[in-house]
């Protein structure tokens, strides 16, 4: 049993220090793992996001900026996957403020189009306006008209 | 020869590889992103966008600048990344300046939206006020036509109702007139105008078969005048035919009544009538005989009786003048037999007084034997001839 132990307590010893021998190694390698994974969920978060910007861009106003994020999430996938994963979070960065630069055309889009609305809306207003006051000015003159008749 | 050789080589590969050294010391071409950049920078709004979003369009600026360095390095893809995102910021800073422009815009349209909005209230309520004034006076003034209209068709149904009642009228006093036409014609018919007064007659005739045409075409004017003419005529023709018709059917009725008288007359017991004209006039003498003895002036017995119904005759017809005249044989001085013959006449007249004759209708005269009526020789000559004559006379 002693015997056995002290086999054992060798090989542990062996086996530990193997152990720590491939954790030492291995070590760069996980850390680069680590990395790949956080730049896969970032071009999966930026894709998602993309996503939501197409439907939201209902004027397609972005279309060719979020092509081109599409384009550039696209690159950031191929350098991930060469392992390059500083040019790959370089084009990340670019990006996200292509994303911010996305969400500003839409929104300026949407304005854009809210102000057309209410334009076309206060032009309506402003067209229904001079017909009432061409209406009016008809009744007015009808009305003298009357005025006229009944005072004969 | 080798030397030569090697000298042309080199003056041969000279010109290559000096392209080659110049080529490689020139500024490399512009990367497309940065012709982009370049191309954003000069876009109308760049000045606003800065002014508003100095520092995203710095940030712009300094990728830019770092991207034209780049490229002045030949670093192109480092120049290319820079101009990206240089590019980028300056999107983006455009983006938001449109923004910025649009939200302006949109509290500008708003206001004018609510400016508009009420002027189109105030346009709609006035346009209201004044349609609804209009509804009124264009009610007013169908009520006015409404009551201009029935007035004028009261006023119409007025005149027509006068109009029938005066065309009504008319007829009426049309007919009225052609009556009184028609019974002016009868009038004049029973004194057979036609007759006596032709020309009147036939002039009344014609003007009313006059008067009757022109009531066929409804001329009621026309016809009333001929319809006064006519009767005019008439009544002329009646007034100028009476006498002549008076007098004609007065003859005939003192035709007929003499004829009754005689006829009456003959009808008496015990007297001889006889028919006989003097001068103008005519006479139907009754005469009596026996009513006296000889020389007798009254009444024999019971003869009284016998001048009854010379009475009753005398007083049937009392228009009629009568003689009582007494006549005589010739047996006596005719002075005597005259006086003889005006007792016995007085006698014979007081009997008819007696029975109711009145006095003044009878003249009483004795006239002897002047005139007898059968031989005085015989004895029924003279018994014919001492008579008492009752004479009707008459023309």
């Amino acid at each position: 049993m002693i015997l056995t132990y002290r086999k054992t307590g060798t090989s542990l010893r062996i086996g530990g220090a193997l152990v720590a021998l491939l954790f030492t190694a291995s070590a760069p390698l996980t850390a680069h793992a680590d990395e790949e994974d956080d730049i896969q969920r970032q071009i999966d978060i930026q894709k998602a996001g993309a996503s939501d910007l197409e439907h939201l861009d209902r004027s397609h106003a972005a279309a060719p900026d979020l092509q081109r994020l599409r384009d550039w999430l696209g690159a950031a996938w191929d350098l991930r996957n060469k392992h390059a994963s500083d040019e790959a979070r370089e084009v990340l960065e670019r990006c996200m403020a292509q994303a911010e630069l996305v969400r500003q055309v839409i929104a300026a889009a949407q304005l854009k189009t809210q102000v057309a609305e209410r334009e076309a809306k206060l032009a309506s207003t402003k067209a229904e306006t001079d017909k009432k006051k061409k209406a009016l000015q008809d009744a007015q003159i009808k009305k003298q008209t009357l005025d006229a008749a009944v005072s004969k | 020869m080798r030397s030569v050789s090697s000298r042309f080589i080199r003056w041969l590969a000279a010109p290559p590889a000096l392209a080659l050294w110049l080529g490689a010391c020139a500024t490399p071409p512009k990367p497309t992103a940065l012709v982009s950049y370049e191309d954003l920078k000069r876009d109308p709004g760049m000045e606003d966008a800065r002014r508003r979003f100095p520092d995203l369009v710095g940030s712009s600026d300094q990728y830019g600048d770092r991207a034209t360095k780049e490229w002045e390095s030949n670093n192109l893809e480092d120049s290319t990344r820079a101009a990206l995102l240089a590019e980028i910021k300056l999107k983006t800073a455009l983006a938001r300046n449109s923004q910025e422009q649009s939200k302006a815009r949109l509290q500008s349209v708003t206001a004018d939206q609510t400016k508009a909005d009420e002027t189109l209230a105030s346009v709609d309520k006035d346009l209201a006020s004044v349609t609804e004034q209009i509804k009124l006076m264009e009610k007013n003034v169908q009520a006015e036509a409404d009551k201009k209209r029935l007035t004028e068709q009261l006023a119409n149904d007025q005149k027509r109702a006068n109009d029938e009642r005066d065309k009504l009228s008319q007829q009426l006093a049309t007919e009225e007139k052609r009556a009184a036409a028609q019974l002016a014609l009868r009038t004049a018919d029973t004194v057979e105008a036609g007759k006596y007064a032709a020309a009147e007659y036939g002039a009344a005739s014609s003007m009313l078969a006059k008067a009757d045409a022109e009531i066929k075409q409804g001329n009621w004017q026309a016809a009333q005048a001929s319809l006064d003419v006519a009767k005019g005529r008439a009544d002329r023709a009646a007034e100028l035919s009476k006498p002549s018709y008076e007098q004609a059917a007065q003859a005939t009725q003192n035709k007929a009544r003499d004829e009754a008288l005689a006829r009456d007359a003959a009808a008496l017991p015990g007297v001889a009538v006889r028919i006989e004209r003097r001068g103008e006039l005519q006479r139907l003498v009754i005469a009596i005989q026996d009513l006296f003895g000889r020389s007798q002036t009254t009444l024999q017995p019971g003869r009284d009786d016998a001048l009854e119904p010379v009475a009753r005759l005398i007083s049937k017809y009392p228009s009629y003048p009568v003689q009582v005249v007494g006549h005589t044989d010739n047996r006596g001085k005719p002075g005597e037999l005259i006086a003889l013959s005006q007792a016995r006449a007085q006698s014979v007249f007081s009997s008819l007084v007696s029975k109711g004759v009145e006095a003044r209708r009878l003249m009483v005269s004795g006239q002897g034997p002047n005139e007898p009526i059968a031989d005085n020789k015989s004895g029924p000559g003279r018994a014919k001839n001492s008579r008492v004559e009752i004479i009707f006379l008459y023309h």
